[in-house]
């Protein structure tokens, strides 16, 4: 801002911004390095005037010894107020500082930078999970308490040293009389898996960058063939490499199929080549965090690469149609897009659809219990992540999962099909760093097993963003950890083989986690799927709604 | 009821054909013990917890012989010198918590045999539920407690064994493939085991197999002996002592914990996932660049940011604004370095009159739009580097090429273009009606605001380099078509002599402004005490100052709206003592003086009016456009007829500077179509972004320049380096050096790549805003 320049109504002032740079003068080295590696150039070296009165005794004040003014002129790292280079709270700066002289510091009341983030008629669009301001308070899920403890009423299990088996199923489970008579009849029985009830939920190749999808399928292929641990992760709508596609690890991957189509072609040329079946393929209507919402990449991620594997020349933007766009009734999405998907493998591999979380996903789940070739049907939940979204579907739209799956689960019971359509929980799952008990509440609220996309991204990488606005730039490509981004110079900050070791370190210490839980429920050989006389929680209303027990 | 017979005391758990509660029996066999008692005989009928506790025997041994059924817990907390022999076999618990009992079970025992024992010994004669040996301690204090199997083990045999010593025969086993049941050892923190038969795994993370050594073998084959005279099957110690058929498990130690060997992630890498895979894995063949980690701070085609020397690619605020297009900030550049000369020559590159308009008439925009005043800061003075161009000397001009410009108009916007055209080499003739060159400047503007010899020296240097000049010359149209063939190209810079007159009553008596300073200039104007001027524009303000200067007491100034006029002409009239008025609508000129539309009459002795003039093109050729009374051109100031130009006033009114400026633009676009050049439009560079300029440098507090020189320091140079080196200070890399050019004055700030991290600092700290930090090349 100029000295005397005039303002415009979105001047801001670093008092105004919601992430307010620190910097001290006395610490600083001026090594630039904060400046180098700032995702978005909030910061730049200033030049600063500094002025020094110099006023000789007052006695001596005379013709000949008059006070003087002193200029001298120091450089120093400032914030850009232009909202265009806001300040994103990432922390990098402080990362590479060497003496600890520079740190963002969000604004301690309402920041004035969301009255400005919409210049040009463009509402504001980020990356991300819905921000709860109130994001001390825990949510629902965090407050869900296990308190049906086995003590002496039957033999509480060592969750150290008894043997788990902690699978899930993932496909249509007949009833065994339907099974054994289509067994004796030579008839189709639904494929069904046995897998790991943590899932890595679909983040497609783009909206994570190479070697952050690399490090992840790494983690997962080792926890498969080195731990014996049958971990499965969605590929999201973006295609997947064609070398994955033609290895034996397309076995731990759930191909995703999505309103664009992207990368399909590429999948279908490879079906030939196949080594392997894939675990099952996930029909996306829906995501969590921008339900009725299609995804988008813009053009400037789409480099050569992305292009190669989404089957589509560079540098166009690629848009996801909010729907289906040949299908027009539930009906006809399970009927077509379900059966059309289980011919590509044979009938061998498991199909279901996932869909944002909404109070219409009834409608969606009886629809599919009608259906045998429904083989599950995975629900995300409003406080899921994603790459790229309008602010406002972020923070305001979408059902959360605790309530829908509960509904889903007690709707399948009272058909007497909650051991047959294997329902599956996403949407903030580990919001708060408590990934297996969340992940056990779903399950005992109703859940088969649960997916993960946000939590893998923080802990498998070390992402920074956060629901109180930190960061959240994964949709201009800017991931100052090298997740989210196309460019090399970001992503390669990235190492996949830590990754990989990361996703290890999460699975195994999530696998000691839920034993704790289940451990002294008196469970180890199957999980305890809607065991909600385990659940209880200290608000009443959402006890009730839950339909679980309700203590203080 | 209680049978003595000498000290063998004999007990029956059942009475009158009723069990005895365990309360009952304990109390009994605690008493029998207390009266000196050492040999009990208990028939049990499933009482709990027979043979433990019993202190009260001192030193003395204790022998405890059971038959019957006993219940679970036999020996439970037994103490050291109790024998206890169960006659068959017993059920749960066996020595649960046993302290030091020696306890013999003639027959299998159930679930939990030797739970929680730290001393004493338990012998099994046959196999042993689940559960055996578990949560076992070795207290230093005493010796390890030793639990001895005839057959073979149950399941979870020995978890959380923590001391003890452990022996399975594995004589006769319940499952003759598996002497150790399933899952055993686990959480095992001490102890050994000593087994023999083959086993199905333990916990390795808790247990490890050691080779028998010798003083084990010693200790085994010893204490075989005891336990199996003790089971009374001595006979089997041949079978049983064949040192090749035993085997040890030893708990591992904390530094020993086994967590299983895994693969490295980087060993699965390379072995597992890339040999799947191909080399580069995942996307291998689909990339051809290098995606191995790199550090935050990357130099060379990692960096993410480049600086780039932007020297001289945007233009100073100052050459922008300015629409002769003089780069002023190169003149005080030019002072700096010592070049005063040069300095002052400079300007007649871009304009004939640098000291007359820069110096005197022109409101000088560059220093309005000076990177200075968005500081509050004084702007530098460029009327005083004006001024003293009246000394500049006249170039040198290239040799004539044979091309003639014929130039209609002798005014600043003729002489501009006659001027550029002939440092081009081209020769132009000037025609003007009148007989002075100069046009407004020597026939029209007061002298209060130019002197006289300003004007003639310029003019004078003018009619140097331009010696064919056709004075008092009014061309008429088949003139003016005449020139059109004469000569190359015909350029129109005729000005405005038509003044506009207001359609009132009375309007002849009106005197047009420009006439009014015409005659006024030539001495030959004369003005009543009160004068009125239609019109407060600086031409208005002009007459204002003349007419004052010939005796007006009162001078008023009207207007429509609020005066346009500013700089030193609106100061002059107001110095002279004028009077402005609006908004005033004139109704009709009378003898005593202006009606008013509002039936006011302001007296007035002289009106002048001055609401603008018109350009007079009578002598236009028909292939000539205009539009609303001004000739209509293009962006090169050509007419629709492509051999004629118009500038200056024919075409929009405005400044000196601006018809200076067209000149220039006109002439260019000639020197272009003549020597057969592209001319590309628009390829001026454009203004400096204000913000790039650092003025922190500067003293604001600075109110006035000494000279030209002070008066140079202070310029920043926005846009053109200064070559002050603070760049190469402030980068903390060392990447920024200087370096000559070959021609030698010249030189540029060169970055090594390898070294730069892209960090800005350059851009940062330049006070010229010749740095720019931006995006590296993309790659991938």
């Amino acid at each position: 801002m100029l000295a005397n320049g005039t303002i415009i109504p979105s001047s801001l002032s670093v008092r105004d911004l919601l992430w307010q740079v620190r910097w001290d003068k006395e610490k600083c080295t001026l090594c630039g390095r904060c400046c180098a590696v700032c995702p978005v150039q909030a910061i730049e070296l200033g030049v600063h005037r500094k002025r020094i009165v110099q006023i000789p005794s007052l006695a001596e004040i005379g013709p000949a010894t008059a006070s003087s003014n002193v200029y001298q002129v120091y450089h120093g790292v400032r914030q850009k107020t232009d909202p265009a280079y806001a300040c994103t709270g990432c922390g990098m700066c402080n990362l590479v500082c060497p003496n600890g002289a520079i740190i963002a510091e969000r604004s301690e009341e309402i920041d004035k930078q969301r009255f400005h983030i919409n210049r040009g008629g463009q509402p504001r669009r980020r990356g991300g999970r819905r921000n709860a301001p109130d994001y001390l308070n825990l949510g629902t899920l965090d407050r869900i308490k296990f308190t049906r403890i086995s003590m002496l009423t039957d033999p509480a299990l060592d969750a150290g040293r008894h043997e788990f088996e902690l699978r899930t199923l993932l496909g249509r489970v007949l009833p065994p009389e339907e099974n054994l008579r289509l067994y004796r009849e030579n008839g189709w029985i639904p494929p069904v898996r046995e897998i790991y009830p943590l899932i890595i939920g679909s983040m497609s190749f783009g909206a994570l960058s190479p070697n952050m999808w690399e490090g992840l399928q790494m983690g997962v292929a080792y926890l498969n063939e080195e731990l014996g641990m049958p971990v499965r992760m969605c590929t999201g709508e973006g295609g997947c490499p064609p070398r994955l596609l033609r290895s034996r690890f397309l076995k731990y991957t759930i191909l995703q199929i999505a309103s664009g189509y992207f990368g399909w072609d590429e999948i279908i040329h490879a079906l030939p080549e196949m080594k392997e079946d894939p675990c099952a393929i996930e029909i996306k209507y829906g995501q969590g965090a921008k339900p009725g919402d299609g995804g988008l990449l813009m053009w400037y991620k789409v480099n050569k690469l992305i292009a190669a594997i989404r089957g589509v020349p560079s540098g166009v933007s690629l848009p996801s149609p909010p729907t289906h766009q040949t299908k027009y009734s539930i009906e006809e999405s399970v009927a077509k897009m379900i059966q059309s998907m289980y011919m590509a493998w044979g009938f061998r591999v498991p199909v279901y659809p996932k869909i944002s979380g909404t109070s219409t996903a009834l409608a969606v789940l009886n629809n599919l219990t009608r259906n045998a070739y429904a083989g599950g049907l995975a629900i995300d939940g409003e406080d899921g992540g994603t790459g790229a979204a309008y602010n406002v579907s972020m923070d305001h739209m979408g059902h959360p999962i605790a309530s829908n799956i509960r509904d889903c689960y007690l709707n399948l019971a009272r058909l007497g099909k909650q051991n047959e359509v294997p329902l599956f929980a996403g949407g903030g799952v580990g919001k708060n760093g408590k990934l297996a008990a969340n992940a056990a509440a779903l399950i005992m609220l109703g859940a088969s097993g649960v997916q993960v996309g946000k939590y893998m991204m923080q802990a498998a990488a070390g992402c920074v963003g956060s629901e109180t606005d930190r960061c959240n730039v994964c949709n201009i490509g800017l991931c100052p950890k090298g997740i989210t981004s196309q460019d090399p110079r970001l992503y390669r900050r990235l190492d996949p083989e830590k990754v990989a070791e990361r996703v290890v370190d999460i699975y195994l210490s999530f696998d000691t986690e839920l034993k704790k839980i289940v451990a002294p429920l008196g469970r180890s050989t199957s999980l305890p799927i809607g065991m909600s006389d385990a659940l209880a929680i200290d608000d009443k209303n959402a006890a009730d709604r839950l339909q679980i027990k309700y203590v203080v | 009821m209680e049978q003595q017979q000498g000290s063998v005391v004999h007990l029956s758990g059942s009475e009158n054909g009723q069990r005895i509660e365990s309360r009952i029996l304990e109390e009994r066999i605690q008493q029998a013990v207390e009266k000196g008692c050492r040999v009990l005989e208990i028939e049990a009928f499933g009482q709990h917890g027979i043979g433990g506790r019993l202190w009260k025997g001192g030193n003395q041994k204790l022998h405890v012989k059971i038959t019957g059924a006993p219940g679970q817990r036999v020996g439970s907390m037994g103490f050291p010198n109790t024998l206890i022999e169960v006659f068959g076999p017993s059920s749960d618990d066996v020595g649960w918590l046993n302290a030091g009992a020696d306890i013999i079970v003639h027959g299998h025992a159930t679930n939990g045999v030797a739970n929680a024992m730290a001393q004493g010994r338990v012998y099994v004669a046959g196999n042993i539920g689940a559960r055996g040996m578990t949560m076992t301690k070795h207290n230093p204090r005493f010796s390890p407690p030793e639990l001895w199997v005839l057959g073979s083990a149950g399941d979870y045999f020995a978890e959380f064994m923590a001391g003890g010593i452990a022996v399975i025969c594995g004589h006769e086993p319940q499952d003759p493939e598996n002497v150790l049941g399933y899952r055993p050892c686990v959480g095992m923190v001490g102890g050994k085991i000593f087994f023999r038969g083959p086993h199905k795994g333990y916990s390795k993370a808790d247990a490890r197999l050691i080779p028998i050594g010798d003083s084990d073998w010693a200790w085994l084959t010893e204490n075989l002996k005891t336990f199996l005279s003790g089971i009374g099957k001595t006979e089997l110690y041949a079978k049983l002592s064949d040192r090749e058929d035993w085997q040890v498990l030893k708990s591992r130690g904390p530094s020993e914990k086994y967590s299983k060997s895994r693969r490295s992630i980087e060993a699965f890498h390379q072995e597992v996932w890339d040999r799947e895979l191909g080399g580069g894995g995942l996307i291998g063949d689909l990339v051809d660049f290098e995606r191995t980690p790199i550090p935050l701070i990357t130099t060379g085609f990692l960096r993410r940011y480049v600086p780039v020397w932007e020297n001289r690619k945007f233009a100073a605020p100052c050459e922008a604004s300015c629409p002769t297009g003089i780069p002023v900030h190169e003149r005080w550049r030019l002072i700096r370095e010592g070049r005063v000369d040069e300095a002052v020559d400079l300007a007649l590159a871009y304009t004939p009159f640098p000291a007359s308009v820069c110096g005197y008439l022109c409101p000088n925009l560059c220093m309005q739009s000076c990177t200075r005043q968005t500081a509050r800061m004084i702007t530098l003075d460029i009327s005083m580097l004006g001024k003293a161009s009246v000394a500049a000397k006249l170039p040198e001009f290239p040799p004539l090429s044979g091309k003639k410009i014929a130039v209609i108009g002798g005014g600043p916007a003729g002489i501009s273009v006659a001027w550029q055209l002939r440092r081009q080499g081209h020769e132009a003739i000037i025609y003007d009606m009148r007989s002075e060159l100069g046009g407004k400047i020597s026939a029209m503007i007061p002298r209060s605001r130019i002197p006289d010899e300003v004007v003639q020296a310029e003019v004078a240097r003018v009619k140097e380099a331009i010696p064919h000049v056709n004075l008092s010359r009014r061309l008429e149209r088949s003139d003016v078509e005449e020139l059109r063939e004469d000569f190359d190209f015909l350029v129109i810079a005729s000005g405005t002599q038509k003044p506009r007159v207001l359609p009132i009553p009375g309007k002849e008596k009106l005197i047009p402004a420009i006439e009014f300073l015409q005659s006024s200039k030539a001495g030959e104007a004369k003005v009543g005490k009160r004068v009125l001027i239609i019109g407060a524009g600086n031409v208005g303000c002009d007459a204002a100052t003349e007419a004052h200067r010939l005796g007006a007491e009162e001078i008023l100034l009207i207007d429509i709206q609020a005066p346009l006029s500013f700089g030193k002409e609106r100061k002059e009239a107001e110095a002279a003592g004028a009077k402005f008025r609006w908004p005033c609508f004139s109704k009709a000129v009378t003898d005593e003086g202006l009606e008013l539309t509002t039936g006011e009459v302001i007296p007035a002795d002289t009106i002048i009016i001055s609401v603008g003039d018109l350009p007079e093109l009578d002598f236009l050729p028909e292939t000539v456009e205009t539009e609303r009374g001004f000739i209509k051109v293009n962006e090169h100031f050509q007419t629709s007829d492509p051999k004629i130009f118009a500038i200056g006033d024919t075409v929009k009114l405005g400044l000196l500077t601006d018809a200076i400026g067209a000149g220039k633009k006109a002439a260019e676009k000639i020197g272009a179509v003549l020597s057969g050049k592209d001319f590309a439009a628009g390829a001026s560079r454009s203004k400096i972004d204000y913000g790039r300029v650092k003025l922190e440098y500067f003293d604001p507090r600075l109110s006035g320049f000494g000279g030209i020189e002070s008066c140079a320091s202070q310029c920043s140079s926005c846009g053109t380096c200064r070559d002050c080196g603070i760049c190469v200070t402030i980068c903390p890399e060392s990447a920024i050096s200087r370096q000559s050019r070959l021609s030698g004055a010249e030189f540029e700030m060169v970055v090594d790549p390898e070294k730069c991290i892209g960090c800005g600092f350059c851009a940062g700290a330049c006070p010229c805003g010749v740095w720019n930090l931006v995006e590296n090349e993309p790659i991938g």
